[in-house]
């Protein structure tokens, strides 16, 4: 019998006496705690838009007539969004640019600061 | 008395959506009308929230305003001479979104801005949980109230009678969203599975924050518990209790939550719940729930194995359940919020 309040340690002593008899090995790593950081590497790669028209669908029971319909609505407008998905990525990929340049600013104020590298 | 509900966002199975719902019936009980608005609408609602655009006002109604994320036009109307109530659900923290979903962080990192005004502009300031609450006291607000989610579990139907036989299935309900860590749920089943219940089954059921999250989480479970895992989304609420009455224990490894009802629908069917103790969790469950902040997935696995196996555990969960639900009754909540709305016209009316 456990009471609740002596449940976690129970599951602390169990899973250690499991992992010395060889149980739960490297796999069981740590839970992962935080966010994953968005890098800019990250948003360039993200900044050139190609949807994946493969996910367009519908969620309802008898949908298959559904995502048939939206699936050649996308077709008939795939001259409208090209000129759509053209005009995000230039100013994506404008926007990932200017980071990048104000990183490398950052970068060598950083460093003169520190003395690395005189002006 | 008019009290217009306004939302950051609506949508069929969003909890704030039920709640406005919820109050709205009583406040038709009160004798109050009015009328619910939301900023965004999903598509699939059923009409009963109206877009904001369509708000109409006379000047001593009370705008009760639930805040979850930035809202577009609340500026216009907190410069209204209105009385004004802030019911405040928690913002999620944008830097859990930035990577997979962009326009739901964007749509927080503006909800997370427009909080410190929603604080100055409202007659009083009130939030669904004292976690909540704290922060509205660090924005600046001088008073707050609590008013927890009315959340009415009879929905979803009765308990099951009788124990589910077979395997043991492990259920976790909430929108599958990074800050809602699915992935640890799945990889902490995987071991629970190989090393202690090889039959188990899971089953996670939200509506995804992108159809692309979904997708890595059906790769992960398919790589890690390849044919144990379900992922269901769109669940009709008498489908939503199936699963429940489904399930030998709900494993809740959020690292955020504002409230987290799903903790109340699993004491309503006497679920076991295993938690994380993040934000309002702790608030929440009080002493029904087995909170683990170990890091360690065997200790939350084997955790899962005891909650599935130890009688006597499962028995003292359930007693505690049932009394955790009794203190979020939903007329209990009720008098909190007509409370609150009455404090909000006299706080008016003192200005």
């Amino acid at each position: 019998m456990t009471e609740p309040e002596e449940a976690v340690e129970r599951a602390r002593a169990s899973a250690a006496s499991m992992r010395a008899s060889g149980a739960y090995g490297e796999e069981t790593g740590g839970l992962q705690l935080g966010p994953e950081p968005v890098t800019t590497a990250k948003l360039a790669e993200w900044a050139l838009i190609e949807p994946d028209t493969s996910v367009v669908g519908s969620t309802q029971r008898f949908g298959a007539p559904v995502t048939h319909a939206k699936r050649l609505l996308l077709r008939l407008l795939a001259q409208y969004h090209a000129e759509v998905l053209a005009r995000q990525a230039r100013f994506n990929v404008g926007v990932v640019g200017e980071l990048r340049r104000l990183e490398e600013r950052i970068d060598a104020l950083e460093r003169r600061l520190r003395g690395d590298d005189p002006a | 008395m008019k009290v217009h509900q306004i939302l950051s966002g609506a949508g069929r199975h969003d909890a704030i959506t039920n709640e406005a719902l919820q109050f709205r019936s009583r406040f038709r009980e009160f004798g109050w009308g009015g009328a619910d608005h939301a900023a965004r609408i999903a598509p699939g609602s059923n009409g009963s929230i109206a877009p904001l655009a369509r708000l109409t006002v006379a000047s001593d109604d009370v705008l009760l305003l639930h805040h979850s994320a930035g809202a577009p036009g609340l500026g216009e109307l907190l410069r209204l001479p209105n009385p004004k109530l802030l019911l405040y659900h928690n913002v999620t923290p944008p830097e859990w979104l930035w990577d997979r979903a962009p326009v739901a962080a964007f749509r927080c990192a503006i909800g997370l801005e427009q909080l410190s005004e929603l604080v100055q502009a409202v007659d009083v300031a009130a939030a669904a949980s004292s976690f909540s609450a704290a922060e509205l006291r660090s924005l600046g607000a001088g008073r707050t109230e609590v008013i927890p989610l009315l959340v009415d579990t009879s929905r979803l139907g009765p308990p099951a009678i009788r124990r589910p036989g077979g395997s043991p299935t492990v259920l976790f309900v909430g929108r599958l969203s990074p800050h809602k860590r699915q992935a640890e749920v799945i990889r902490v089943f995987s071991l629970y599975r190989r090393y202690r219940a090889p039959g188990a089954r899971l089953t996670l059921v939200g509506d995804p924050v992108t159809a692309d999250y979904a997708a890595g989480l059906r790769r992960l479970a398919d790589t890690l518990a390849p044919a144990a895992v379900t992922i269901e989304s769109s669940l009709s609420e008498a489908e939503l209790g199936d699963r429940y009455r489904s399930a030998d224990v709900f494993l809740c490894l959020s690292a955020h939550e504002g409230f987290c009802v799903p903790l109340l629908e699993a004491f309503h069917f006497g679920v076991p719940v295993i938690a994380t103790p993040k934000g309002a969790v702790p608030e929440t469950t009080g002493d029904a729930a087995l909170l683990v902040d170990d890091t360690d997935r065997a200790v939350v696995a084997e955790l899962l194995d005891l909650a599935v196996r130890d009688e006597s555990l499962r028995a003292a969960l359930r007693t505690r359940g049932e009394a955790r639900l009794r203190s979020y009754s939903p007329d209990a909540v009720a008098v909190r919020l007509r409370a609150a709305v009455e404090s909000t016209v006299a706080a008016a009316a003192r200005r």
